[in-house]
């Protein structure tokens, strides 16, 4: 456990190049550590100053308020001021690059079509035909003295078979539009295998293939039929342990346990609700109907000798450097007396203000 | 003796977000919140637990984003300069909230917390939690494992092997240089499985990893148990299923303990409740108000009039709802035991921010459940998967279901009409990376930083976040900003490097934007 750690050492190698002579100018990232040092001095200092500043706050709280300890809180808060200003924490890079040149470009020149698996009913696909071959294939309908049609996505169910382009179970078509380059599917089929080819039909019905995609299998949404000899478990016990790996017990159907399911997973929430990285992005509630809130806060604020020794309600409080002062109180409903004492520096001479307010909402 | 086991699973991620070029980020207070909130409450619980000896097991996966930044010293000062801030805020409102107790009491409490926080960061852990979570890992009470490079959401890659392997091997990597090991186990983005992306995990020596609760019951063939007992992958890695009942008691917003009246109200934050002028320092320079931490109500209920928190009562409720929850653990073991005649293990995993950033109390009832676990019975124990499978190294050998943990337990999330565009801008990226790949065998060092950092700009595109951004429709233009600067670098430096015409200063300019996963190796993407 006493190991120095890694970053340690890096550090550690960074500090003697620089005395050497590698110069920061060519090696920002030396710079930059040079910079972290500088920081963190500057920060630990703060720290240490803020501790001190509990614990003379401490003291006052416990009524044990001198002027000197006043006077020291007044002066380490000013030094904290001063060096959060003195600390350096960002650097603006110089650039070179503008990112914000780029577009996306709307094709990158190819011929594909891609699937991507939603859920066990829909598919995705997207696409970009390219124009020459589709020219090319416009030109061969046309050479066949027949007229092209439409463009259409063709969806071969091929669940357990070799697709030679033929052989399918069962297909059909999904007429397009000009523009569109992207498509959802609703094969409607869990645990089957599906390849999509885009294409266009011509005037005779004729199917003229452009591009064909990637097979894909929908997941399956149910109890799988493959049973392990050595891993026997019988229909029932599948639904029994099914009920309770989901949380729902058991005796119910095998058909109410799925419903439940599938109700479970419009449910969930892990990744599009209340939790974890999703809880950074949910906003306030609106409110359900007009509303109004009203709170007061009352601010006394005043000046005296900078040097002089100050107490708000018998607690002493500390002086702008120039003998201003000024408190914010939340004011819920009643009476506040506010008893403002000052007392000379030499402590010969006390001067009280006692402002008295009254807070009354209806 | 036991009659099974529990293993409680967090996981902790968020995207990387640094940004040097501004003085203010409004972004990179994600992980300000959740240091504040989470990382730090939980290792004071876990520090407590170790110097208390109270037995216990975690496993917690910390995403490759996650550690880059924990890591990062930019973030980790400005992550202190925020810290100063907070307590700056903490120490005015002890002073305005003087004449109403019920608010000065949570004042001081806040500022009693922030304190604690600057003391673990910045004192105890010399602004290196890493160390932290290395030591709890070589103590043996907390397993970390990894997870994506940058929560690249697998499913969707599926068609491209090399970007998995990217996705997994940069992980990995980074994991073995900061904790000195190999990652036992692997977090899949989002739970996101597609059937052989197991094998990749294989060739990076992963163990197990985790499918949410369909994953395993719609696997093939059938499973004997449930999702109370891993299954083995034909490719030898182990596969856990995520139990339903124990997820739900917490996450669910309906049945859930953290929709409880005595809990914190997460809205009610005095960035956007106090008077504007008071605040301004405190939220977004530009005068957006946002969430500060200071939250002084409870839920209360379904009513918009809400009571100011009670700390004490929310404790005692954490305390009671931990009670509860093991006490339906041992019910469920008891049961599963006599059933399966083997002992079962309940794999209960959560997003770790949702401790204590959305459910305040959350690591104070994990606290208390691990040491009524530890006291309190002898049902259950906690367990880590890998410790589970040394006792029960036999297993059924299936083939998981493609599944997520997302809404609707598949893809839809990540892909539909706000976000499906940018697959095919990310495929193609990867088909250039890969292509870039293959032809630079043996590349100058120039061309090896630029093939290095397109790895790291492509990986960065991929993060499930940004597709999940855009669905949920806040930060939108965050979201779109940083696909497009990625792909936008990636696009400069491929083209660059085809035309033999890299430009150095670009380079570095682009390296010191997202300095990220130093051992990256572009060669994942040509094997």
């Amino acid at each position: 456990m006493r190991k120095t750690s890694r970053q340690g050492k890096t550090q550690k190698t960074i500090r003697t190049k620089i005395s050497g002579k590698v110069s920061a100018k060519r090696v920002p990232l030396l710079t930059r550590n040079v910079e972290r040092d500088r920081r963190q001095t500057f920060r630990a200092k703060i720290g240490r100053l803020r501790q001190r500043l509990l614990v003379l706050e401490r003291q006052t709280a416990f009524g044990k308020g001198e002027k000197q300890i006043v006077q020291e809180a007044a002066r380490i808060e000013n030094e904290i001021q001063r060096l959060e200003k003195k600390v350096p924490f960002y650097a603006a890079p110089r650039k070179k690059f503008e990112e914000g040149a780029f577009s996306f470009p709307s094709g990158y020149g190819d011929h594909k079509i891609v699937l991507l698996i939603r859920d066990p009913w829909w598919i995705h696909a997207y696409w970009e035909v390219n124009r020459e071959i589709e020219e090319r294939t416009l030109r061969a309908i046309r050479e066949k003295g027949l007229s092209s049609q439409k463009s259409v996505l063709r969806v071969y169910d091929v669940t357990g078979i070799d697709f030679n382009g033929q052989n399918e179970r069962r297909f059909f078509d999904i007429v397009l539009s000009g523009l569109a380059h992207n498509w959802y599917i609703e094969v409607g089929e869990p645990n089957h295998d599906f390849i999509v080819d885009i294409g266009i039909v011509a005037s005779d019905g004729s199917f003229h293939l452009l591009c064909r995609s990637n097979r894909v299998k929908t997941p399956r949404f149910g109890m799988s039929e493959v049973v392990d000899e050595e891993w026997m478990t019988s229909e029932d016990d599948y639904w029994r342990l099914f009920g309770l790996s989901g949380g729902y017990g058991i005796g119910k159907s095998s058909l109410e346990m799925k419903e439940f399911f599938k109700r479970h997973l419009l449910e969930q929430v892990s990744s599009g609700g209340a939790s974890g990285f999703a809880s950074f992005f949910k906003m306030r509630e609106k409110e359900r109907s007009f509303w109004l809130k009203v709170d007061c806060e009352l601010i006394v604020y005043g000046a005296t000798d900078p040097k002089a020794s100050v107490s708000v309600q018998d607690r002493p409080i500390r002086l702008n450097a120039d003998g201003t002062f000024s408190f914010r109180y939340t004011f819920p409903d009643g009476k506040q007396e506010i008893k403002v004492e000052a007392k000379s520096p030499d402590e010969g001479e006390t001067r009280r203000v006692t402002p008295i307010v009254t807070r009354n909402t209806v | 003796m036991e009659k099974g086991y529990l293993a409680i699973v967090l996981h902790a991620h968020l995207p990387y977000v640094r940004h040097p070029e501004h003085e203010f980020f409004l972004e990179e207070h994600w992980l300000f919140e959740a240091l504040t909130e989470t990382y730090l409450p939980l290792i004071e619980v876990f520090d407590k637990l170790i110097e208390d000896r109270v037995d216990f097991r975690i496993t917690l996966s910390l995403s490759p984003t996650l550690l880059s930044m924990l890591k990062d010293p930019l973030l980790q000062f400005r992550y202190l300069r925020h810290l100063d801030k907070l307590l700056r805020l903490a120490e005015q409102e002890m002073d305005r909230t003087r004449w109403q107790p019920e608010f000065h009491k949570l004042a001081l409490l806040y500022h009693h917390r922030f304190q604690k926080a600057r003391f673990l960061f910045a004192d105890r852990y010399r602004q290196d939690l890493l160390q932290a979570f290395k030591r709890y890992q070589d103590l043996g009470v907390v397993e970390l494992i990894t997870c994506g490079a940058t929560h690249g959401y697998l499913p969707l890659t599926s068609l491209y092997r090399p970007a998995i392997r990217a996705q997994v091997g940069t992980a990995v990597t980074l994991y073995r240089s900061i904790f000195g090991q190999d990652p036992k186990g692997f977090w899949l983005p989002e739970c996101g499985y597609h059937p052989g992306d197991d094998d990749l995990l294989k060739e990076f020596r992963i163990k197990y990893f985790f499918v949410d609760t369909h994953g395993i019951l719609f696997g093939s063939p059938r499973p004997k148990f449930g999702v109370f007992a891993p299954v083995y992958c034909r490719s030898g890695v182990a596969c856990f299923g995520r139990d339903m009942e124990s997820s739900k008691s917490v996450w669910s917003a309906v049945e859930g303990y953290p929709g409880h009246p005595d809990y914190r109200e997460f809205y009610r934050d005095i960035g956007y409740d106090l008077d504007f002028d008071y605040i301004r320092p405190y939220i977004s320079p530009d005068g957006h108000r946002m969430n500060t931490g200071i939250k002084y109500y409870k839920i209360t209920g379904e009513t918009g009039e809400k009571a100011p928190y009670v700390p004490e009562a929310a404790l005692e409720k954490a305390a009671e709802h931990a009670g509860n929850f093991m006490f339906n653990r041992e019910k469920q073991v008891e049961h599963l035991e006599s059933i399966m005649r083997r002992q079962p293990i309940v794999v209960a995993p959560y997003d770790a921010e949702l401790f204590g950033h959305w459910w305040f109390e959350g690591p104070d009832w994990l606290n208390f459940l691990i040491r009524k676990i530890h006291y309190d019975q002898k049902m259950i124990k906690l367990i880590t998967p890998s410790e589970y499978l040394k006792r029960y190294p036999k297993n059924q050998v299936m083939t998981p279901s493609l599944s997520s943990w997302g809404w609707k337990g598949y893809s839809e999330v990540w892909l539909e009409g706000s976000n499906d565009w940018i697959y095919r801008h990310l495929h193609k990226m990867t088909e250039r990376m890969v292509e870039a790949a293959k032809t630079h065998k043996a590349p100058n060092p120039l061309e090896r930083r630029v093939l290095n950092q397109m790895a790291r700009e492509l990986l960065l595109a991929q993060s499930s976040d940004w597709a999940f951004i855009l669905k949920t429709g806040t930060f939108v233009s965050y979201a779109n900003r940083r696909l497009q600067e990625h792909t936008a670098r990636f696009d400069r430096l491929y083209h660059d490097l085809k035309h033999h015409a890299i430009d150095a200063v670009i380079l570095s300019e682009i390296e010191g934007k997202d300095p990220l996963f130093p051992q990256i190796d572009y060669r994942l993407y040509a094997s």
